[in-house]
């Protein structure tokens, strides 16, 4: 699964010769998120400074070490098409073994939409430069110009001749010529891989159950472990009885770790059954008395008494008090919510004196080399971390505590530990995506243009980053986002801010803050429309007709919103009845977003409603665009997936918490959607830029919006909480 | 602990194991199946999916005592090299994101193709309307039961 670099090379020399050419990667790309800002996009590539590699070697074989985590958004397929289409290989010889952190691999955290965006370039030149070089080789063997060659499908050709020869033939005599920094570029004209459709390299492992998961991690002598944390976060043990859990066969130890109590068995079930079997006496905390309607009362006091400016154009509250203004006044909320990714947290430690091997489905591996270096007081080169497939990240799996949980247990147990959480553990210890809650003031002048535009929100900080630090400023910045970045020019318009410290872990979660607060923002639109009697598709054009803004640091293609709002539009039939059966509503909505200033999408849901309330959204329109396209079915798969992770939060999924307690322990009660609820979903694809852009997040925030649009197109009713349920809709 | 006799995958396999460990762990940490998932251990995500005499059934909800009757396939044993017609038709449709949850898709379409060769959307809810993926691959997974039923019906 891994290599280093080492390996790959006493490889090569094994094979006789490779050709091993280096990709310089821009270091700016934050390796380990350490605050909210670094979710984003990593800036433009700039300065490239570390370098990792790619190998060809004498069969012809080309391995490119992958050095982002593959979590089902198919980086593990995407990236070497990119190095494969520069360098023309033939796509059946590209292998990709996974990298492990250290000096060449500083940089594989995996979040942000970011990882085609920050590898576009650096991968191109890599390709484009052992494509130069193998160009030259064949050139020089032949005694002919190298112009008058040709690379095609792993092949370097001179037609004048005939002669054609094969990559692996040229690698010997490539790896003696000094390696170009300024090879030609491929035009977009001539891409053949980028832009088709492939299909994924692990897909054959995958349908045949060899694909290996971290759960499917197996070292030799390893045990599993089952670890009772307090039901409260924040909480910890007292004490604890383990007599009965001893008497569990298969049970061999119960052992006290910071994050609970550790029972370690021959196999996983009897951890389990141990675990249930132990007797904890908990201490547990500050929030054992506190129900969901507790953390709301904070967000609303915070939005009224600490939001701070992080935008102001005009003097939007002096607008909304304007004579002839109308104003309008909204409240969405948006709850906890859980990621629950079907493979559960999990993770596997060996220790030996001095050094550690670490075996974990993680999104920030380099920050999991740092962490465990420093717990084990070793250098981080004395850790290995190996990075198995993820079974879903979505945010979640940045953040590690399982992995550091293994490496606990396993230094107590002294032998190799797998610790697993069961489907209860990963709910009730999450790094949930905090509650929020997104009050909008709207004021409509006499001619019902939107005039002034007053948005305040309020959540709780992602204790992922640590504790809340109110002085520094990218806790306020940019923030939040979907708020600051909103693009519709009005002509006073304010941005506020409240962020509280959190009762519970919080994280990230599949796009952060856009979905709680484009919902609002976007369903706040329709009020508006509503409102002033106009169409939500004219008013949203007319809001984006302006100049292009610069918000923040970024300028704002307003073309691009408008091209997708137009083509989900008219691809959804926008305007056009929409026949209803007897007993049932039908109705549309629309709604869009921008991503980071990037990728743009727009969407338009078609529900049902029936009277005794039930939706069911029967087909969404998705008009999308992150510039230049890879993957073609690799991107409509990470949109139809943001949709139905969409679906889940307007319609099905969140967390609620009683003394404490998280109240949901399993997809029983935390309902994410099955296939039966699964619209019909239909995907349109611009490609408005010639880079590409990340496309793992931004599909998700339009879905809320549109189908709560939709449900009060339906309806006319406007219903202001997620997730929406049957009974705000009874007929 | 007690001796345990399973068939699966076309061979006896022997283990020891409490009576009431379920089928799951015993392929997962007893004899190393672990293509097949856990992902609830109650029996409503599908992830532990296996085909009991050609039936689906979720191994977290059987007991190793349970499973002395009967023959078991795992998703390692559909087939010897992947190729069984599910298994094609979710390649052929790039069905999979992370992954985790479609040997248990598979298998349940493998059973429900036994039943009903030719199935209507219809059908395809009621079979796999309990498995969950959180990635949201539920369009191609619904094209990939449609093909696979074509790969089956034509003897591809």
């Amino acid at each position: 699964m891994t290599a280093t670099r080492r390996d790959v090379l006493r490889l090569g020399l094994i094979a006789g010769a490779s050709l091993v050419v280096p990709i310089r990667f821009d270091a700016l790309s934050p390796a380990t998120p350490r605050k909210k800002r670094d979710l984003k996009p990593a800036p433009d590539p700039e300065r490239f400074r570390h370098r990792q590699w790619i190998s060809i070697d004498a069969s012809g074989q080309v391995t490119l070490v992958v050095h982002k985590s593959e979590m089902g958004q198919g980086v593990r397929t995407s990236l070497p098409m990119i190095l494969a289409e520069e360098l023309e290989a033939d796509w059946r010889s590209v292998v990709v073994v996974q990298a492990e952190p250290g000096p060449d691999f500083p940089d594989m955290g995996t979040s942000g939409s970011d990882a085609v965006e920050s590898s576009w370039l650096p991968l191109r030149q890599a390709g484009a430069s052992a494509r130069a070089l193998l160009i030259e080789a064949a050139a020089r063997t032949w005694k002919v110009p190298a112009f008058d060659c040709r690379a095609e499908a792993g092949t370097v050709r001179h037609d004048a001749s005939g002669r054609v020869a094969p990559y692996g033939d040229l690698v010997g005599a490539a790896a003696r010529l000094p390696i170009p920094t300024d090879a030609p570029l491929k035009s977009a004209a001539e891409f053949r891989l980028i832009g088709s459709r492939v299909r994924r390299l692990d897909g054959p492992a995958i349908v045949s159950g060899a694909a290996v998961y971290g759960l499917d991690v197996r070292v030799p002598g390893m045990l599993r472990a089952a670890i009772a944390r307090c039901p409260v976060p924040g909480g910890h043990a007292l004490s604890f009885d383990a007599s009965a859990a001893k008497r569990i066969s298969g049970v061999r130890e119960v052992a006290s770790v910071p994050s609970g109590v550790a029972v370690v068995a021959d196999d996983t079930w009897s951890a389990f059954a141990g675990r249930d079997a132990l007797a904890v006496v908990w201490d547990e905390g500050e929030n054992a008395s506190h129900d969901s309607a507790i953390y709301w009362a904070r967000l609303e006091k915070a939005l009224d008494q600490d939001a701070r400016t992080t935008r102001s154009e005009g003097d939007a509250k002096a607008a909304l008090g304007a004579a002839g203004v109308r104003r309008i006044d909204a409240e969405y909320r948006f709850p906890f919510q859980a990621h629950a990714t079907v493979e559960t947290m999990n993770a596997t430690a060996s220790l030996a004196p001095g050094k550690a091997e670490i075996w974990a489905g993680t999104q920030s591996p380099n920050g999991l080399q740092a962490r465990v270096a420093k717990l084990l007081s070793i250098p981080p080169a004395a850790v290995r971390v190996h990075v198995p497939l993820l079974g879903g990240g979505f945010g979640r799996r940045i953040a590690n505590d399982y992995a550091i949980e293994a490496v606990e247990v396993a230094r107590v147990v002294g032998r190799p530990v797998q610790v697993v959480w069961s489907r209860q553990d990963d709910m009730r210890h999450d790094f949930y995506q905090p509650a929020s809650i997104t009050r909008f003031s709207g004021g409509l002048d006499a001619r019902g243009r939107v005039a002034a535009w007053w948005h305040r929100s309020s959540t709780f900080h992602l204790t992922l980053f640590g504790p809340l630090d109110v002085n520094d400023p990218d806790t306020w910045g940019e923030n939040p986002w979907g708020g600051f970045d909103n693009p519709y020019g009005i002509p006073a318009l304010r941005v506020e801010y409240a962020v509280q410290p959190s009762p519970v872990p919080t994280g990230a979660w599949r796009a952060v803050d856009y979905p709680p607060t484009v919902f609002a923002r976007e369903s706040f639109v329709d009020e508006l429309a509503r409102a002033s009697g106009r169409d939500p598709l004219g008013l949203r054009r007319e809001l984006l007709g302006g100049p292009n803004p610069t918000i923040g640091k970024r300028v704002i293609d307003l073309g691009r919103i408008r091209r997708v709002l137009d083509l989900a539009a008219d691809k959804a039939g926008w305007g056009t009845p929409l026949p209803a059966a007897s007993g049932e509503r039908r109705g549309r909505g629309i709604a869009c977003n921008v991503y980071h200033g990037r990728t743009v999408a727009a969407q338009v849901a078609e529900v049902t409603v029936r009277r005794d309330g039930h939706v069911s959204v029967d087909r969404i329109v998705c008009a999308f665009d992150c510039g230049r396209i890879i993957n073609r079915a690799g991107l409509e798969g990470q949109i139809e997936s943001g949709i139905v992770w969409g679906l889940a939060a307007a319609l099905f999924t969140r967390i609620t918490f009683r003394k404490g307690r998280v109240e949901q322990g399993n997809y029983r009660d935390f309902p994410v959607p099955r296939l039966p609820d699964c619209p019909k979903i239909e995907i349109h694809l611009v490609e408005g830029a010639d880079r590409p852009s990340g496309a793992g997040e931004q599909p998700v925030p339009p879905t809320a919006p549109a189908i709560a649009n939709a449900i009060f197109a339906a309806t006319g009713r406007r219903v202001r909480t997620l997730p929406i349920r049957p009974e705000d809709l009874i007929a | 602990m007690r001796r345990f006799t399973i068939r699966v995958n076309g061979e006896r396999r022997t283990f020891e194991a409490e009576p009431e460990m379920p089928l799951l762990w015993a392929l997962r940490d007893r004899l190393g199946l672990t293509g097949t998932k856990y992902g609830c251990g109650v029996g409503v995500c599908g992830a532990c999916t296996v085909l009991r005499d050609g039936r689906a059934v979720r191994s977290c909800q059987i007991s190793v005592l349970e499973a002395a009757r009967g023959r078991f396939t795992t998703i390692e044993g559909l087939s010897r090299d992947g190729t069984h017609p599910c298994q094609r038709a979710w390649i052929e449709e790039d069905v999979a994101q992370c992954g985790f949850c479609q040997p248990g898709m598979i298998l349940e379409t493998a059973a429900l193709l036994r039943k009903k060769p030719l199935p209507s959307d219809g059908d395809i809810d009621r079979a796999l309307g309990e498995h969950v993926c959180r990635c949201g691959s539920y369009p191609r997974v619904r094209r990939a039961v449609h093909t696979a039923a074509r790969f089956t019906g034509s003897g591809r």
